[in-house]
Protein backbone atom coordinates (compact mmCIF):
# COMPACT_ATOMS: atom_id res chain seq x y z
CA UNK A 1 0.00 0.00 0.00
CA UNK A 2 2.83 2.35 0.78
CA UNK A 3 4.26 1.62 -2.63
CA UNK A 4 1.00 2.63 -4.18
CA UNK A 5 0.84 5.76 -2.11
CA UNK A 6 4.37 6.60 -3.04
CA UNK A 7 3.60 6.14 -6.70
CA UNK A 8 0.80 8.62 -6.33
CA UNK A 9 2.96 11.03 -4.45
CA UNK A 10 5.73 10.93 -6.99
CA UNK A 11 3.43 10.88 -9.99
CA UNK A 12 2.57 14.08 -11.73
CA UNK A 13 -0.75 15.70 -12.40
CA UNK A 14 -1.06 14.11 -15.82
CA UNK A 15 -4.44 15.49 -16.74
CA UNK A 16 -3.62 19.03 -15.69
CA UNK A 17 -0.40 19.01 -17.65
CA UNK A 18 -2.11 17.67 -20.76
CA UNK A 19 -5.04 20.02 -20.48
CA UNK A 20 -2.96 23.12 -19.95
CA UNK A 21 -0.38 22.37 -22.63
CA UNK A 22 -3.01 21.52 -25.25
CA UNK A 23 -6.31 23.07 -24.20
CA UNK A 24 -9.24 21.56 -26.17
CA UNK A 25 -10.39 24.14 -28.71
CA UNK A 26 -14.05 23.61 -27.84
CA UNK A 27 -13.55 24.16 -24.11
CA UNK A 28 -13.86 27.75 -22.90
CA UNK A 29 -10.60 28.89 -21.31
CA UNK A 30 -12.31 29.91 -18.11
CA UNK A 31 -15.74 29.74 -16.53
CA UNK A 32 -17.24 30.56 -13.18
CA UNK A 33 -20.74 29.88 -11.94
CA UNK A 34 -20.53 32.74 -9.48
CA UNK A 35 -24.24 32.72 -8.68
CA UNK A 36 -23.87 29.32 -7.01
CA UNK A 37 -25.04 29.64 -3.41
CA UNK A 38 -22.76 28.83 -0.52
CA UNK A 39 -23.47 26.87 2.62
CA UNK A 40 -20.61 26.93 5.08
CA UNK A 41 -20.13 23.54 6.63
CA UNK A 42 -20.54 23.00 10.34
CA UNK A 43 -18.27 20.60 12.22
CA UNK A 44 -17.61 17.60 9.97
CA UNK A 45 -20.59 18.10 7.76
CA UNK A 46 -18.99 18.87 4.41
CA UNK A 47 -21.23 16.27 2.71
CA UNK A 48 -24.54 17.92 3.59
CA UNK A 49 -23.09 21.36 2.85
CA UNK A 50 -21.82 20.29 -0.59
CA UNK A 51 -25.10 18.58 -1.41
CA UNK A 52 -27.12 21.60 -0.30
CA UNK A 53 -24.96 23.78 -2.55
CA UNK A 54 -25.44 21.51 -5.56
CA UNK A 55 -29.20 21.28 -4.98
CA UNK A 56 -29.58 25.02 -4.46
CA UNK A 57 -27.69 25.59 -7.71
CA UNK A 58 -30.56 23.89 -9.57
CA UNK A 59 -33.22 25.62 -7.50
CA UNK A 60 -33.92 22.87 -4.98
CA UNK A 61 -34.10 24.25 -1.50
CA UNK A 62 -32.66 21.91 1.11
CA UNK A 63 -31.05 23.16 4.28
CA UNK A 64 -27.78 21.44 5.19
CA UNK A 65 -29.06 20.70 8.69
CA UNK A 66 -32.05 18.89 7.22
CA UNK A 67 -29.87 17.00 4.75
CA UNK A 68 -27.49 16.07 7.52
CA UNK A 69 -30.26 14.17 9.24
CA UNK A 70 -30.69 12.09 6.12
CA UNK A 71 -27.17 11.47 4.94
CA UNK A 72 -24.84 12.08 7.85
CA UNK A 73 -23.62 9.20 10.02
CA UNK A 74 -22.93 10.75 13.42
CA UNK A 75 -20.73 7.94 14.73
CA UNK A 76 -18.49 8.17 11.69
CA UNK A 77 -18.60 11.93 11.42
CA UNK A 78 -19.04 11.57 7.71
CA UNK A 79 -21.25 10.86 4.74
CA UNK A 80 -21.10 7.90 2.37
CA UNK A 81 -20.70 8.58 -1.32
CA UNK A 82 -23.77 6.54 -2.14
CA UNK A 83 -25.75 8.56 0.37
CA UNK A 84 -24.79 11.73 -1.43
CA UNK A 85 -26.34 10.33 -4.61
CA UNK A 86 -29.36 8.97 -2.77
CA UNK A 87 -29.80 12.23 -0.87
CA UNK A 88 -29.86 14.20 -4.11
CA UNK A 89 -32.49 11.86 -5.55
CA UNK A 90 -34.68 12.07 -2.51
CA UNK A 91 -34.87 15.80 -3.09
CA UNK A 92 -35.99 15.40 -6.67
CA UNK A 93 -32.66 15.74 -8.46
CA UNK A 94 -31.12 13.26 -10.88
CA UNK A 95 -27.66 12.35 -9.60
CA UNK A 96 -25.35 11.23 -12.38
CA UNK A 97 -21.80 10.06 -11.85
CA UNK A 98 -19.24 11.65 -14.15
CA UNK A 99 -16.31 10.16 -15.94
CA UNK A 100 -13.30 10.84 -13.78
CA UNK A 101 -11.58 13.22 -16.14
CA UNK A 102 -10.65 16.82 -15.65
CA UNK A 103 -11.88 17.46 -19.17
CA UNK A 104 -15.39 16.20 -18.32
CA UNK A 105 -15.39 18.15 -15.08
CA UNK A 106 -14.52 21.44 -16.75
CA UNK A 107 -16.98 20.85 -19.59
CA UNK A 108 -19.79 20.46 -17.07
CA UNK A 109 -18.88 23.73 -15.41
CA UNK A 110 -18.65 25.42 -18.81
CA UNK A 111 -22.14 24.06 -19.56
CA UNK A 112 -23.47 25.53 -16.34
CA UNK A 113 -23.48 22.46 -14.10
CA UNK A 114 -21.72 22.61 -10.76
CA UNK A 115 -20.00 19.32 -9.90
CA UNK A 116 -19.82 17.67 -6.49
CA UNK A 117 -16.42 16.06 -6.01
CA UNK A 118 -14.87 13.89 -3.36
CA UNK A 119 -11.32 14.82 -2.48
CA UNK A 120 -8.80 13.20 -0.27
CA UNK A 121 -6.95 16.18 1.10
CA UNK A 122 -4.55 13.92 2.98
CA UNK A 123 -2.59 11.00 1.70
CA UNK A 124 -3.88 7.61 0.67
CA UNK A 125 -2.60 6.03 3.89
CA UNK A 126 -3.76 8.93 6.05
CA UNK A 127 -6.90 10.07 4.29
CA UNK A 128 -8.73 13.25 4.94
CA UNK A 129 -11.91 12.95 2.94
CA UNK A 130 -13.72 16.03 1.87
CA UNK A 131 -16.65 16.92 -0.36
CA UNK A 132 -16.55 20.16 -2.32
CA UNK A 133 -18.40 21.71 -5.23
CA UNK A 134 -16.54 22.76 -8.36
CA UNK A 135 -17.98 26.07 -9.61
CA UNK A 136 -15.27 27.38 -11.90
CA UNK A 137 -11.86 27.03 -13.51
CA UNK A 138 -9.24 28.93 -15.42
CA UNK A 139 -7.08 26.85 -17.71
CA UNK A 140 -4.54 29.60 -18.36
CA UNK A 141 -4.06 30.48 -14.70
CA UNK A 142 -4.26 26.80 -13.82
CA UNK A 143 -6.93 27.22 -11.16
CA UNK A 144 -10.03 25.39 -10.03
CA UNK A 145 -12.69 27.28 -8.05
CA UNK A 146 -14.61 25.56 -5.30
CA UNK A 147 -17.32 26.05 -2.75
CA UNK A 148 -15.49 24.17 -0.06
CA UNK A 149 -15.89 23.79 3.68
CA UNK A 150 -15.95 27.23 5.21
CA UNK A 151 -14.55 28.95 2.14
CA UNK A 152 -17.01 30.52 -0.24
CA UNK A 153 -14.61 30.89 -3.15
CA UNK A 154 -11.62 28.66 -2.80
CA UNK A 155 -9.00 29.00 -5.49
CA UNK A 156 -6.97 25.83 -5.70
CA UNK A 157 -4.16 25.06 -8.15
CA UNK A 158 -5.49 22.71 -10.81
CA UNK A 159 -2.66 20.26 -10.27
CA UNK A 160 -3.23 20.21 -6.51
CA UNK A 161 -6.90 19.67 -7.16
CA UNK A 162 -6.08 16.80 -9.48
CA UNK A 163 -3.91 15.17 -6.82
CA UNK A 164 -6.60 15.40 -4.16
CA UNK A 165 -9.29 14.26 -6.57
CA UNK A 166 -7.21 11.36 -7.90
CA UNK A 167 -6.90 10.03 -4.35
CA UNK A 168 -10.68 9.65 -4.20
CA UNK A 169 -10.66 7.71 -7.45
CA UNK A 170 -11.88 10.80 -9.36
CA UNK A 171 -15.32 10.54 -7.77
CA UNK A 172 -17.74 13.20 -9.03
CA UNK A 173 -21.39 13.67 -9.80
CA UNK A 174 -23.77 16.26 -11.16
CA UNK A 175 -27.19 16.83 -9.63
CA UNK A 176 -29.57 17.98 -12.35
CA UNK A 177 -33.24 18.67 -12.74
CA UNK A 178 -35.28 15.83 -14.26
CA UNK A 179 -35.00 16.14 -18.02
CA UNK A 180 -31.60 17.79 -17.93
CA UNK A 181 -28.44 15.67 -18.24
CA UNK A 182 -24.76 16.38 -17.71
CA UNK A 183 -23.24 17.14 -21.11
CA UNK A 184 -20.52 14.54 -20.59
CA UNK A 185 -22.73 11.81 -19.12
CA UNK A 186 -22.30 8.31 -20.52
CA UNK A 187 -25.04 5.77 -21.05
CA UNK A 188 -24.20 3.46 -18.15
CA UNK A 189 -24.04 6.30 -15.67
CA UNK A 190 -27.23 7.83 -17.07
CA UNK A 191 -29.10 4.52 -16.91
CA UNK A 192 -27.98 4.02 -13.34
CA UNK A 193 -28.99 7.57 -12.47
CA UNK A 194 -32.40 7.16 -14.10
CA UNK A 195 -33.08 3.84 -12.41
CA UNK A 196 -32.01 5.26 -9.06
CA UNK A 197 -34.19 8.29 -9.62
CA UNK A 198 -37.22 6.18 -10.54
CA UNK A 199 -36.96 4.50 -7.14
CA UNK A 200 -37.83 7.63 -5.21
CA UNK A 201 -39.70 9.70 -7.80
CA UNK A 202 -43.27 9.97 -9.03
CA UNK A 203 -44.03 8.11 -12.29
CA UNK A 204 -44.49 11.44 -14.07
CA UNK A 205 -41.05 12.64 -13.01
CA UNK A 206 -39.46 9.29 -13.84
CA UNK A 207 -41.08 9.42 -17.25
CA UNK A 208 -39.57 12.79 -17.89
CA UNK A 209 -36.13 11.46 -17.03
CA UNK A 210 -36.49 8.41 -19.28
CA UNK A 211 -37.93 10.45 -22.15
CA UNK A 212 -35.02 12.87 -22.06
CA UNK A 213 -32.44 10.08 -21.71
CA UNK A 214 -33.88 8.20 -24.70
CA UNK A 215 -33.51 11.26 -26.88
CA UNK A 216 -29.82 11.08 -26.23
CA UNK A 217 -29.35 7.30 -26.02
CA UNK A 218 -32.14 5.90 -28.22
CA UNK A 219 -30.62 2.39 -28.38
CA UNK A 220 -30.77 1.56 -24.69
CA UNK A 221 -33.05 -1.31 -23.71
CA UNK A 222 -32.93 -0.32 -20.05
CA UNK A 223 -34.04 3.23 -20.79
CA UNK A 224 -36.78 2.05 -23.17
CA UNK A 225 -38.11 -0.32 -20.53
CA UNK A 226 -37.91 2.42 -17.95
CA UNK A 227 -39.95 4.70 -20.15
CA UNK A 228 -42.65 2.10 -20.73
CA UNK A 229 -42.69 1.05 -17.08
CA UNK A 230 -43.04 4.68 -16.01
CA UNK A 231 -45.95 5.16 -18.40
CA UNK A 232 -47.57 2.05 -16.99
CA UNK A 233 -47.03 3.28 -13.45
CA UNK A 234 -48.48 6.65 -14.42
CA UNK A 235 -51.65 4.83 -15.50
CA UNK A 236 -51.23 5.25 -19.26
CA UNK A 237 -51.40 1.55 -20.00
CA UNK A 238 -52.41 1.80 -23.64
CA UNK A 239 -49.35 3.87 -24.51
CA UNK A 240 -47.19 1.68 -22.28
CA UNK A 241 -48.35 -1.37 -24.25
CA UNK A 242 -47.34 0.30 -27.53
CA UNK A 243 -43.89 1.03 -26.16
CA UNK A 244 -43.47 -2.43 -24.66
CA UNK A 245 -44.26 -3.90 -28.05
CA UNK A 246 -41.91 -1.58 -29.92
CA UNK A 247 -39.16 -2.35 -27.41
CA UNK A 248 -39.83 -6.08 -27.54
CA UNK A 249 -39.50 -6.12 -31.31
CA UNK A 250 -36.56 -3.79 -31.51
CA UNK A 251 -34.47 -5.44 -28.82
CA UNK A 252 -35.91 -8.96 -29.05
CA UNK A 253 -36.49 -8.58 -25.33
CA UNK A 254 -38.37 -11.28 -23.44
CA UNK A 255 -38.80 -8.87 -20.53
CA UNK A 256 -40.62 -6.42 -22.78
CA UNK A 257 -42.88 -9.18 -24.18
CA UNK A 258 -43.68 -10.28 -20.62
CA UNK A 259 -44.60 -6.76 -19.57
CA UNK A 260 -46.61 -6.32 -22.77
CA UNK A 261 -48.52 -9.49 -22.00
CA UNK A 262 -49.33 -8.39 -18.46
CA UNK A 263 -50.38 -4.95 -19.62
CA UNK A 264 -52.61 -6.35 -22.39
CA UNK A 265 -54.33 -8.61 -19.89
CA UNK A 266 -55.14 -5.60 -17.78
CA UNK A 267 -56.38 -3.80 -20.88
CA UNK A 268 -58.79 -6.68 -21.55
CA UNK A 269 -57.03 -8.11 -24.59
CA UNK A 270 -56.37 -11.73 -23.58
CA UNK A 271 -55.67 -13.02 -27.07
CA UNK A 272 -53.01 -10.41 -27.74
CA UNK A 273 -51.62 -11.05 -24.26
CA UNK A 274 -51.33 -14.74 -25.10
CA UNK A 275 -49.46 -13.93 -28.32
CA UNK A 276 -47.05 -11.70 -26.43
CA UNK A 277 -46.44 -14.32 -23.75
CA UNK A 278 -45.74 -16.90 -26.47
CA UNK A 279 -43.18 -14.55 -27.97
CA UNK A 280 -41.52 -14.24 -24.56
CA UNK A 281 -41.44 -17.99 -24.08
CA UNK A 282 -40.20 -18.46 -27.66
CA UNK A 283 -37.16 -16.28 -27.06
CA UNK A 284 -36.12 -18.69 -24.32
CA UNK A 285 -34.01 -16.05 -22.67
CA UNK A 286 -32.50 -17.54 -19.54
CA UNK A 287 -33.02 -14.74 -16.98
CA UNK A 288 -36.70 -14.40 -17.90
CA UNK A 289 -37.61 -18.04 -18.50
CA UNK A 290 -39.62 -18.46 -15.29
CA UNK A 291 -41.38 -15.13 -15.68
CA UNK A 292 -42.21 -15.91 -19.30
CA UNK A 293 -43.78 -19.21 -18.25
CA UNK A 294 -45.82 -17.42 -15.60
CA UNK A 295 -46.97 -14.84 -18.14
CA UNK A 296 -48.04 -17.61 -20.51
CA UNK A 297 -49.93 -19.36 -17.76
CA UNK A 298 -51.72 -16.15 -16.77
CA UNK A 299 -52.65 -15.42 -20.38
CA UNK A 300 -53.92 -18.97 -20.89
CA UNK A 301 -56.01 -18.74 -17.76
CA UNK A 302 -57.54 -15.55 -19.12
CA UNK A 303 -58.69 -17.40 -22.25
CA UNK A 304 -61.04 -19.56 -20.20
CA UNK A 305 -64.62 -18.41 -20.21
CA UNK B 1 -7.12 -0.88 0.35
CA UNK B 2 -6.69 -4.02 2.39
CA UNK B 3 -5.90 -7.25 0.65
CA UNK B 4 -8.65 -9.79 1.22
CA UNK B 5 -7.12 -12.53 -0.92
CA UNK B 6 -5.97 -14.79 1.84
CA UNK B 7 -9.54 -15.14 2.98
CA UNK B 8 -11.04 -15.79 -0.37
CA UNK B 9 -11.52 -19.50 0.11
CA UNK B 10 -13.25 -19.10 3.41
CA UNK B 11 -15.27 -16.23 2.14
CA UNK B 12 -16.62 -18.23 -0.76
CA UNK B 13 -17.80 -20.95 1.60
CA UNK B 14 -19.22 -18.21 3.68
CA UNK B 15 -21.08 -16.73 0.74
CA UNK B 16 -22.51 -20.08 -0.21
CA UNK B 17 -23.88 -20.38 3.27
CA UNK B 18 -25.25 -16.88 3.07
CA UNK B 19 -26.88 -17.62 -0.26
CA UNK B 20 -28.44 -20.74 1.16
CA UNK B 21 -29.74 -18.92 4.20
CA UNK B 22 -31.16 -16.11 2.14
CA UNK B 23 -32.69 -18.48 -0.41
CA UNK B 24 -34.36 -20.37 2.42
CA UNK B 25 -35.66 -17.18 3.95
CA UNK B 26 -37.06 -15.99 0.66
CA UNK B 27 -38.76 -19.29 -0.10
CA UNK B 28 -40.45 -19.50 3.27
CA UNK B 29 -41.62 -15.92 3.63
CA UNK B 30 -44.05 -16.15 0.76
CA UNK B 31 -42.05 -14.28 -1.81
CA UNK B 32 -43.70 -16.30 -4.58
CA UNK B 33 -45.66 -13.98 -6.78
CA UNK B 34 -49.39 -14.48 -7.12
CA UNK B 35 -51.21 -15.06 -10.41
CA UNK B 36 -50.46 -11.63 -11.72
CA UNK B 37 -46.78 -11.33 -10.99
CA UNK B 38 -46.66 -7.67 -11.90
CA UNK B 39 -44.36 -6.20 -14.47
CA UNK B 40 -40.63 -6.66 -14.68
CA UNK B 41 -39.02 -3.61 -13.16
CA UNK B 42 -36.55 -1.38 -14.91
CA UNK B 43 -33.97 -2.29 -12.31
CA UNK B 44 -34.30 -5.96 -13.13
CA UNK B 45 -33.87 -5.17 -16.82
CA UNK B 46 -30.83 -3.05 -16.04
CA UNK B 47 -29.40 -5.91 -14.01
CA UNK B 48 -29.99 -8.36 -16.84
CA UNK B 49 -28.27 -5.96 -19.17
CA UNK B 50 -25.25 -6.39 -16.98
CA UNK B 51 -25.47 -2.83 -15.88
CA UNK B 52 -26.21 -3.62 -12.25
CA UNK B 53 -26.71 -6.58 -10.02
CA UNK B 54 -29.74 -7.95 -8.27
CA UNK B 55 -32.32 -6.39 -6.09
CA UNK B 56 -31.87 -8.97 -3.37
CA UNK B 57 -28.91 -7.05 -2.06
CA UNK B 58 -31.21 -4.37 -0.84
CA UNK B 59 -33.51 -6.80 0.88
CA UNK B 60 -30.48 -8.27 2.66
CA UNK B 61 -29.66 -4.89 4.02
CA UNK B 62 -33.28 -4.16 4.87
CA UNK B 63 -33.73 -7.54 6.53
CA UNK B 64 -30.68 -6.73 8.57
CA UNK B 65 -32.34 -3.64 9.87
CA UNK B 66 -35.31 -5.64 11.17
CA UNK B 67 -33.23 -7.36 13.79
CA UNK B 68 -33.42 -6.05 17.33
CA UNK B 69 -29.70 -6.36 18.01
CA UNK B 70 -28.93 -4.64 14.75
CA UNK B 71 -31.35 -1.86 15.54
CA UNK B 72 -29.70 -1.45 18.91
CA UNK B 73 -26.23 -1.40 17.40
CA UNK B 74 -27.40 1.26 14.99
CA UNK B 75 -28.95 3.28 17.78
CA UNK B 76 -25.69 3.11 19.73
CA UNK B 77 -24.01 4.65 16.71
CA UNK B 78 -26.50 7.44 16.51
CA UNK B 79 -28.52 6.16 13.56
CA UNK B 80 -32.30 6.14 13.78
CA UNK B 81 -33.81 2.94 12.37
CA UNK B 82 -36.37 4.69 10.18
CA UNK B 83 -33.70 6.91 8.75
CA UNK B 84 -31.56 3.87 8.04
CA UNK B 85 -34.45 2.15 6.23
CA UNK B 86 -35.16 5.24 4.19
CA UNK B 87 -31.52 5.43 3.26
CA UNK B 88 -31.43 1.86 2.04
CA UNK B 89 -34.64 2.42 0.11
CA UNK B 90 -33.15 5.40 -1.66
CA UNK B 91 -30.08 3.52 -2.84
CA UNK B 92 -30.08 2.19 -6.37
CA UNK B 93 -29.61 -1.55 -6.76
CA UNK B 94 -26.06 -0.95 -7.83
CA UNK B 95 -25.30 0.92 -4.67
CA UNK B 96 -27.08 -1.62 -2.48
CA UNK B 97 -25.07 -4.30 -4.24
CA UNK B 98 -21.91 -2.36 -3.62
CA UNK B 99 -22.74 -2.22 0.06
CA UNK B 100 -23.60 -5.89 0.19
CA UNK B 101 -20.48 -6.75 -1.79
CA UNK B 102 -18.36 -5.46 1.02
CA UNK B 103 -19.03 -8.73 2.74
CA UNK B 104 -16.46 -10.13 0.32
CA UNK B 105 -13.75 -7.80 1.42
CA UNK B 106 -14.60 -7.46 5.08
CA UNK B 107 -12.14 -8.99 7.50
CA UNK B 108 -13.97 -12.16 8.44
CA UNK B 109 -11.62 -12.77 11.33
CA UNK B 110 -12.83 -16.25 12.13
CA UNK B 111 -12.09 -18.85 9.49
CA UNK B 112 -15.63 -19.89 8.74
CA UNK B 113 -16.27 -21.08 12.30
CA UNK B 114 -18.22 -17.97 13.09
CA UNK B 115 -20.21 -18.23 9.92
CA UNK B 116 -23.51 -18.32 11.70
CA UNK B 117 -26.53 -16.43 10.59
CA UNK B 118 -26.10 -13.86 13.31
CA UNK B 119 -22.55 -13.30 12.29
CA UNK B 120 -23.66 -12.79 8.73
CA UNK B 121 -26.19 -10.22 9.79
CA UNK B 122 -23.86 -8.46 12.14
CA UNK B 123 -21.19 -8.39 9.49
CA UNK B 124 -23.72 -6.97 7.07
CA UNK B 125 -24.57 -4.37 9.64
CA UNK B 126 -21.01 -3.45 10.23
CA UNK B 127 -19.80 -3.43 6.67
CA UNK B 128 -22.88 -2.50 4.71
CA UNK B 129 -24.87 -0.19 6.85
CA UNK B 130 -22.14 1.60 8.67
CA UNK B 131 -19.30 1.03 6.27
CA UNK B 132 -16.81 -0.08 8.87
CA UNK B 133 -14.59 -1.44 6.19
CA UNK B 134 -12.47 1.21 4.64
CA UNK B 135 -13.06 0.15 1.10
CA UNK B 136 -15.96 2.48 1.06
CA UNK B 137 -14.41 5.78 2.01
CA UNK B 138 -16.09 7.64 4.80
CA UNK B 139 -15.73 11.30 4.87
CA UNK B 140 -13.66 12.91 7.54
CA UNK B 141 -13.46 16.41 6.29
CA UNK B 142 -11.20 19.21 7.30
CA UNK B 143 -12.69 21.64 9.75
Amino acid sequence: MCGLAFAWLSGCAVQTTALRSRPPSDLPGAAELSATPFFAQTAYQCGPAALATALAAIGIDAAPAWLAEQIFLPARTGTLQTEMLAGARRHGAVATRLLGTLDALLREVAAGHVVVVLQNLGLSFAPRWHYAVVVGYDVVAGDVLLRSGGTQREVIAMRTFEYTWARSGFWAFVASRPGDWPVTAELDAAAEAAVGFERSASPAQALRVYDSALQRWPDSLTLAMGQANALYAAGNKARAAELFEATARRHRSAAAWINLSGTLLELGAPQAALDAARQAVGLDDEPWRARAAQALEAAQRAQLP
Amino acid sequence: MRAPHFQEHDMSKFRRLLALVVATCISCTGFMPAANAGLISTEQVAASEGLRTAEQQRSHVLETLQRADVAQALAERGVNLDQARARVAALSDAEAAQMAAQIDTAPAGADGLLGTVVFVFVLLLITDVLGYTHIFPFVRPVR
